[in-house]
């Protein structure tokens, strides 16, 4: 094999210039794909650890049946809240565990109404970790015996039209089918400079979310804080078999329509690179098939030394193969190169935040990583192309009478 | 010139396989990025449609104070008498349909679950909820009078398992900025097709959600269908008055084209890729090509050929390349698009709230596009031969004569 190899890695290189060429085209191809997935990547970055950071917790525990129908999130109770709690805080990647109680409502005042999700905190349980509770721009955070007050932010302050110590309706859904609508009193208001998320949440003290919505003594959440994000996987996989019956969730499940919309773009994009490298693939086939022609005498020798159609083939295949090899190497320092050069600069996201739920996320600019991600399936997908596009000449080589060939001047 | 084109053709014939798979390279390229070009267009016009057809219409006139976002019912921030004004509206010569809408926020909720909604007071019998009344999937609009109907996305309905005939509780904001509930009678479903706009949106006839929101006598803004789309601004310009503000379909859509232009930018990038990938095969086909004919080319030069004409014949053989590529790729593109544009493409729901995402993208391919890349096309083609016709004329002719031998 390694005779062939050499064989081969001699043929690529006598035409230097040609291979040049063609090595470029498929470099080109995945240095694309490379940026793409630097992007993407940067992207989902930019999302969940803003996501995390604000909206708080990177493991979330709900009661069984939480997930059962994508986009639903109704208002289960935990059977036993305190247990998880404990196993949690005993975990040593867990920095903080607060029960939190969730459910959907509506912020109204003389300017207008805004859907929100009333969130219900333990707040001497999320005070260290909160990053609204170290924003707070007027007022103060939320106490555990707050009755009536609320903890909103900046966003939504500004959109309703109220400051500290105003007054507004809250109503949010009780269990039962029953909406409950109450005044509450701005106690503080944090700004973490995300005006459209900042709209979305309203927090309140635990207590009083349990008498305004009928759920005494209980929750509907375990929120997790852990020490750094990544770590997320090694904690689901340690609570999930001691917590039965309890569904146990890190961030990525949270935004269903952003792993759709990733999903499908990179659908769209995978697709798009394979046919890029069909093109280059096309490349590699007019060179090889050249090539055949030009070495009609040296097969024929080969052939004439005794070497089968077979082993003839596997020589082209091989130096088709090796083009691919090259044009990797050449993709890899192209992409590192402008993936390297993009996430320096970073590009700017900003007049896109109000797309969707999701981009609101996004606090100034994306920075794409080195789109090394999946670079190992996307390197196999060059190698497998410009293997493929060898098969033909290869035939056409193995097909080769040794004694025509010799003939052939 | 002829002379010129006939040798070339020649020369590519000599190895047809060749420029057989040089042109298939260009072609595959081609119908690549017509198919691309086709589906951003698409994309951005159905989304332009359903945002005229479901939200903005072609104009609408509001109160100045008015701000979208924040729904506001307060009785300063809304338009008074909207059917008197909507017929005044009606009565301009341009003018389809002008209709008044009252827009608030509401929260839905069955059982243990909420969702939040936005509620839409709409004049049951008006022409502008075509694309809702051909939507419907079960049950019917409420009637104009109803008191206790309400018409439910499919999406939503779905989500919360619930069907004509079941109550849901309505919780709506109201003009002295609290909040009323009400338990309402689901009397149909509709689906546009537009995932997060069904998902989100509650019909109430007008009557009714003026009544429940205290708003009496007001709406939040007068929808207006033209005959001719082209002159709304001429008829906004015509509605202007005192303490009104109207708002065009353009300006309404303002996101979505700068969202467009990022697309398009975005696209350039890959176009210069594909193109560029193409190219190499090109230059490539061409640098065997000189390399195979050296001597060739030496005899031409030793009989007088100029540089220049050596390399015309080599811009002479990619163009031809070029013409035959563009011929696959706009059969092979064509193909494609016509598929597309019939067939559509699959999305789901992407959670875009910003701009009306059908669960479908159909392709659109414009004459422009098509010219556009088709000249590029046939541009980075020609533009492949420089590096071998410059080969080809410095070849030396007593050189290249020797070559081979």
């Amino acid at each position: 094999m390694s005779l062939y190899l050499r064989l081969a890695w001699r043929n690529v290189r006598r035409q230097g210039r040609r291979t040049l060429i063609v090595v470029l085209a498929m470099g080109f191809g995945l240095a694309l794909m490379m940026m793409y997935d630097g992007l993407i990547a940067g992207f989902e970055q930019a999302i969940y650890g803003n996501a995390v950071k604000i909206l708080g917790g990177n493991v979330q525990i709900h009661a069984a049946g939480y997930n059962d129908t994508p986009g639903r999130r109704p208002l289960l109770p935990l059977p036993d809240d305190q247990a998880v709690v404990d196993r949690a805080r005993a975990l040593p990647q867990v920095v903080a565990a607060s029960r939190r109680i969730k459910t959907g409502g509506l912020a109204t005042s003389r300017e207008g109404a805004f859907a929100v999700e009333i969130v219900g905190i333990e707040p001497e349980a999320e005070l260290p970790v909160s990053l609204t509770a170290q924003n707070v721009s007027a007022g103060r955070f939320l106490a555990a015996e707050d009755e009536d007050m609320a903890f909103i932010g900046q966003g939504l302050a500004t959109a309703m039209g109220v400051g500290l110590g105003d007054r507004f309706t809250l109503a949010g859904g009780s269990t039962h089918d029953q909406m409950r609508s109450r005044t509450m009193t701005v106690a503080g208001i944090f700004d973490v400079g995300l005006p459209d998320i900042e709209k979305r949440s309203i927090y309140i003290a635990l207590g009083e979310a349990q008498r305004l919505y009928g759920l005494s003594g209980q929750s509907t959440e375990v929120v997790l804080f852990l020490h750094s994000l990544g770590q997320e996987q090694a904690v689901t996989a340690a609570l999930a078999p001691s917590l039965p019956g309890y569904e146990v969730d890190s961030w990525e499940t949270n935004f269903p329509e952003l792993q759709a919309a990733i999903g499908t773009k990179s659908g769209v994009m995978n697709v798009f690179s394979v046919i890029i490298l069909m093109i280059a693939g096309i490349g590699i086939l007019n060179l090889l098939l050249m090539a055949v022609y030009e070495r009609t005498r040296e097969i024929g020798l080969l052939g004439a030394m005794g070497l089968r159609p077979g082993q003839i083939s596997i020589l082209f295949i091989l130096e088709g193969t090796l083009m691919g090899a090259v044009g990797v190497l050449a993709g890899i320092a192209l992409g590192l190169l402008f993936n390297g050069l993009l996430g320096r600069i970073g590009l700017d996201y900003s007049q896109f935040t109000s797309l969707t739920e999701y981009t609101a996320l996004i606090t100034t600019r994306v920075y794409p990583t080195l789109g090394t991600e999946k670079l190992l399936g996307r390197a196999v997908t060059v190698l497998v192309i410009s293997a493929l596009a060898a098969l033909y000449p290869a035939r056409e080589a193995a097909h080769r009478e040794p004694a025509e060939a010799l003939h052939f001047v | 010139m002829i002379q010129l084109l006939k040798m070339a053709y020649r020369d590519l014939g000599r190895n047809r396989r060749r420029s057989f798979f040089s042109a298939l390279a260009l072609g595959m390229g081609l119908a690549l990025l017509l198919l691309m070009a086709a589906v951003v267009e698409g994309e951005m016009r159905g989304s332009l449609e359903s945002t005229i057809r479901l939200e903005s219409g072609h104009l609408q006139v509001r109160a100045d104070t008015y701000d979208e976002v924040k729904t506001s019912l307060a009785w300063d921030d809304l338009i008074e008498n909207p059917i008197g004004i909507a017929a005044q509206i009606a009565a301009l010569a341009q003018v389809e349909i002008a209709t008044p809408r009252l827009f608030a926020s509401g929260i839905v909720s069955v059982g243990d679950e909420t969702e939040g909604v936005r509620v839409i007071g709409v004049d049951p019998s008006s022409g502008a909820n075509a694309p809702i009344r051909d939507g419907l999937v079960a049950g019917d609009f409420p009637a104009a009078d109803d008191r206790e109907g309400v018409l439910l996305g499919q999406p939503l309905a779905d989500r919360l398992s619930l069907h004509v005939g079941d109550q849901v509780t309505l919780l709506i904001n109201t003009s002295n900025g609290d909040v009323d509930q009400q338990a309402f009678t689901i009397r149909g479903l509709y689906s546009t097709r537009t995932p997060t706009y069904d998902d989100r949106t509650v019909f109430l006839p007008l009557a009714k959600a003026q009544a429940i929101t205290r708003a009496e006598d007001h709406a939040s803004t007068i929808l207006v269908i033209l005959h001719d789309r082209q002159q709304a601004e001429a008829v906004a310009a015509a509605l202007q008055g005192p303490g009104l503000l109207t708002v065009t379909w353009q300006k309404a859509n303002e996101l979505l084209i700068q969202t467009e232009q990022f697309a398009k930018a975005y696209m350039i990038v890959l176009y210069l890729i594909v193109l560029g990938v193409t190219a190499t095969v090109i230059v490539n086909t061409l640098v065997m090509a000189v390399f195979e004919r050296t001597r060739e080319i030496g005899i031409l030069s030793a009989i007088g050929m100029r540089q220049r004409r050596i390399m015309a014949m080599f811009f002479a053989e990619s163009g031809l390349l070029g013409v035959g590529g563009i011929a696959l790729g706009l059969g092979i593109g064509g193909l494609l698009v016509v598929y597309a544009t019939k067939q559509g493409f699959y999305i789901g729901n992407m959670g875009v709230t910003g701009m009306m995402l059908g669960e479908r993208i159909y392709a659109y391919l414009t004459v422009q596009d098509t010219l556009t890349l088709t000249v590029v096309a046939f541009i980075v083609t020609l533009l492949a031969a420089l590096y071998p016709a410059w080969l080809a004329a410095r070849l030396e002719p007593v050189e290249a004569l020797r070559a081979g031998q």
